[in-house]
Parts: C-alpha cells; structure tokens; sequence
C-alpha cells in the first residue's frame, strides 16, 4: 500500500487544477470581445489612425507605421501601433495608451508633437478608448520598426502641444448640443475626426483661432490649406445640404458633380466606411454651424 | 546710314511679330484654360446626371448618357492641356500642377484610369443593378476624378 503523503497530494490536485484553469480559461482570457474589436476597428477609420500608421505609398503593412510626414517641427515618421512587444506597443498597459492618447506622453515619458492629435483624442470616452486599444491589440504583431527621427525643435514642439492642448479641450463643441443626432456629429467631428486640424485657421503661434472654428484655413503657418466649412453661403457651405455634405463623406463627390482631390480624398476613404447615420450626423453638425467668413490672421 | 536704317525696320518689324504673337499666344492660352474648365465642368455634369439618378432624382437615360459623355470626354483631356499651359482656373479656385507636364505619361494613365472607372459604371447601369451602380459611381469619382485632381490639380491660397 503505498504511503500517502497528503502535502504531495495537495500539490498535484493543486497543479493540476491550475493547468485546467490555465487550458480551460486561457483563451476566453487572451480572445478579445468580437464586439469591442468592432467598435475600436470601426472608431479607428473614423478617427483616420490607419491613415497615418501606415506606410500605403509603399505598401506597407496596416498600422505598421513608417509613413513619412513633413510638420512644422521637422520630419516624423509614423510609429507602428501594431502589438509587436519590441517596435510596435504589445507592451502598453491600458494605462500606456491612455496616457498617450489623452496626453501624449510615451511611456517612457518622452513627449509626441502634436502631428499625433492628441490634444483632440483627450476627450475621447473612456469606453471608445479601451475599444480602440482592444482593436489595436487584435491585430497581428508586424515587427517593422517604425518611429525615426523626432522633432528637432523638442521645446518648442512641447510647448505648442501644451497651448494646443488647451486650446483644444476648450474647444469642444459647447454648450454641448442638446440634439442627440447633433451631438454625435459634434463628437465626431470635433474629437474624433478632427476636422478642425485642417479647417480651422491657426493663430500667429500656430494655435486653432477658436473664434473662427471650421472657416477654412490658407496654409500660412505650414502647408496645409483647407476650405470654409461653416454655413457661410459665399465663402463657406451654406448653400449645401444635410444630403449633399454627408454625400461628399460617402464618396468625394461635390453637389455640382467635382470630385476632392488630395488631403480631402484621404479623409474620404475614412468616412466611406462609416454608417449613413454617422454621416449624416457629422452633416447635421456642420449644418448647425455659425457661418464664418473665410480668411486668416495675418 | 541706309543699310542702318533698314536693319532698325526689320528690327521693328521682328519686334513687333514678337510681341504680336505674344499676345495670340497668351490669348490662345486662355481660350485653352476656358476649355479645359468648360470640358472638366461638362464631366462633372456627366457625373451629375449618374448621382441623381442614384438619389432617385432623375432618370436612367440620363444617367447612361452621361456615364458615355464622359467615356467620350476622356479622350478630349491632353487636347486641353498642352504644354505652357499651366494656370489657375477662371474662377481662381483650382490651378495646375506642373507634374502634369513633368510627369505626362502619368498624366496620361490617370486619364485612363478614368475611362476604365467610367466605362465600368455605363456597363454597370446597363446592367440595372442599384448596388453596382453606386459603387462604381464611388469608384469612378474616388480612383478616376479624384485621383486624377489629388496628383495634378492644386487648390489655390484664398
């Protein structure tokens, strides 16, 4: 009879017990909710991230950075954002990622200029942030190395991130609209998408005049130029519709049959994926619009 | 003193000619900046036709003939952009990028790219279906017009 030896016994019920846990609970623990994919992957074509992250003019993987983006602080290129765990950021803590998307501190506290528009992603919601980063995370590691050379001007860009920061956060659509419809074209258009980024002029220090939100801007401070989007019948969108503007998001097409080219035609290909309702409430927003006249501070 | 004063004539005269066809040239210029406005204004007309009657605005016949407009107009396009030609739009809203000359067969592709987009959205409304015809309507304004103004055509600073 052999002899029990019930520590030993202990340990092996125990053992075995923890490797049923581990086979048994390890895939429900490490598989990502199919619903919170789709809805970080569906926030991320509204937001654009694959825009940047990706290097498409040389084919370049998805998300696996490297495109090459002229700013006012010197040439970036874009980080891969795939969950590699040595070039991309599989080794995020949900607290990484808030922190840079709110922020824009890496982990190890260096700081992004803001071609990352992270004075806009600061008032994300804090379930399409943790929806973004369980997309993120569900897409396959691309080892590509992708962050190059940083901004030369590091003060100076921390600065104009600051300022543009709060900048930013005050000018979120407020009061907020009462209209539900409204208020979620003012939070895709405000937040996530930014549309502001292009169309809102800059003052002499490079931050958004918030006095003339969406007037268009000529590209004076660097080179980006972008038309009025506010209800201004002449030099704005006054005379288009709901229909025609969410029209434009769907496919590129103006009401009077031109198509956008350029900066805009990328965009289009964030907002074709969208669902009608969100097109037509970013329409509706930008219809509920002051009108502003087109120009600039100079 | 004769031989002087004859060759200061034929300097006037060549003088003149110059400047003569200076101008003929700058008004030809202009007439072919009209045109290629006009021919671009006629294709967006084209695509026009096709939108409404996806939007349930107009009719079938309409729309099939402009989707064949534009196959025609295509071919039209290197007619109105011949070299030295490069300049804003009457209107001021769009200029000429000088890749369109730099990079000619390129220009050319993107015009081809065009047609192919176009041809595809005539068969797509002889064919009837709604479905395909909205998308190569996206398609043909996304990767034939839109592609062709993101790579050659520039806004201009209001």
């Amino acid at each position: 009879m052999p002899r029990k030896v019930p520590g030993r016994d202990q340990a092996i019920r125990a053992s075995l017990a923890a490797l049923l846990l581990l086979l048994a609970g390890s895939p429900e623990a490490t598989a990502a909710d199919p619903d919170a994919v789709a809805r970080g992957a569906y926030l991320s074509a509204a937001a654009g991230c694959g825009q940047c992250h990706t290097d498409a003019k040389n084919n370049g993987p998805a998300y696996a950075g490297g495109r090459v983006i002229a700013t006012e602080f010197g040439t970036i290129v874009t980080p891969n954002i795939t969950p590699d765990r040595a070039n991309g950021i599989g080794g995020w803590s949900n607290a990484d990622f808030i922190r840079a998307m709110r922020w824009g501190i890496a982990p190890d506290g260096t700081h992004y200029v803001t071609a990352f528009p992270f004075p806009y992603f600061a008032r994300l919601t804090d379930g399409d942030l943790a929806d973004l980063k369980t997309f993120l995370d569900s897409l396959a590691p691309v080892s590509r190395p992708g962050l190059g050379a940083a901004a030369s001007l590091a003060l100076l860009a921390r600065a104009r991130a600051a300022v543009g920061q709060a900048v930013a956060a005050n000018s979120a659509a407020s009061p907020a609209p009462s209209a539900p419809k409204i208020a979620r074209g003012a939070y895709l258009v405000t937040t996530v998408g930014r549309c502001g980024d292009c169309h809102t002029p800059l003052t002499w220090f490079g931050a958004p005049d918030v006095s003339r939100k969406f007037a268009g801007s000529a590209g004076w401070f660097n080179d980006r130029k972008a038309p009025n989007i506010t209800q201004d019948p002449k030099t704005g969108i006054g005379g288009w519709s709901e229909d025609e503007i969410a029209s434009l998001l769907k496919d590129g097409g103006t009401p009077d049959g031109d198509f956008v080219g350029g900066a805009m035609a990328e965009i289009v290909r964030n907002t074709e994926r969208l669902t009608d309702d969100d097109r037509h409430a970013i329409a509706a927003y930008l219809k509920a619009l002051p009108p502003k006249v087109f120009g600039e501070n100079k | 003193m004769r031989s002087s004063i004859k060759l200061l004539a034929l300097g006037a005269v060549l003088a003149i000619g110059a400047a003569t066809a200076t101008v003929a040239l700058a008004a030809d210029k202009d007439q072919i900046i009209k045109d290629r406005q006009a021919l671009m204004k006629e294709q967006g007309g084209d695509m026009g036709a096709v939108k409404a009657y996806i939007d349930g605005k107009g009719d079938l016949a309409k729309a099939t003939a402009g989707a064949s407009d534009l196959i025609d107009t295509m071919k039209k396009i290197p007619d109105v952009f011949p070299p030295n030609t490069g300049g804003p739009n009457p209107d001021g809203k769009f200029t000429t990028k000088a890749e369109i000359w730099s990079d000619w067969n390129g220009f050319l592709a993107a015009r081809d790219t065009g047609t192919e987009k176009a041809t595809a959205l005539l068969a797509a409304l002889k064919g009837g279906d709604m479905a395909a015809i909205t998308t190569a309507f996206g398609d043909t304004g996304k990767n034939g017009c839109g592609a062709c103004h993101g790579k050659y055509r520039e806004e201009i600073k209001q």
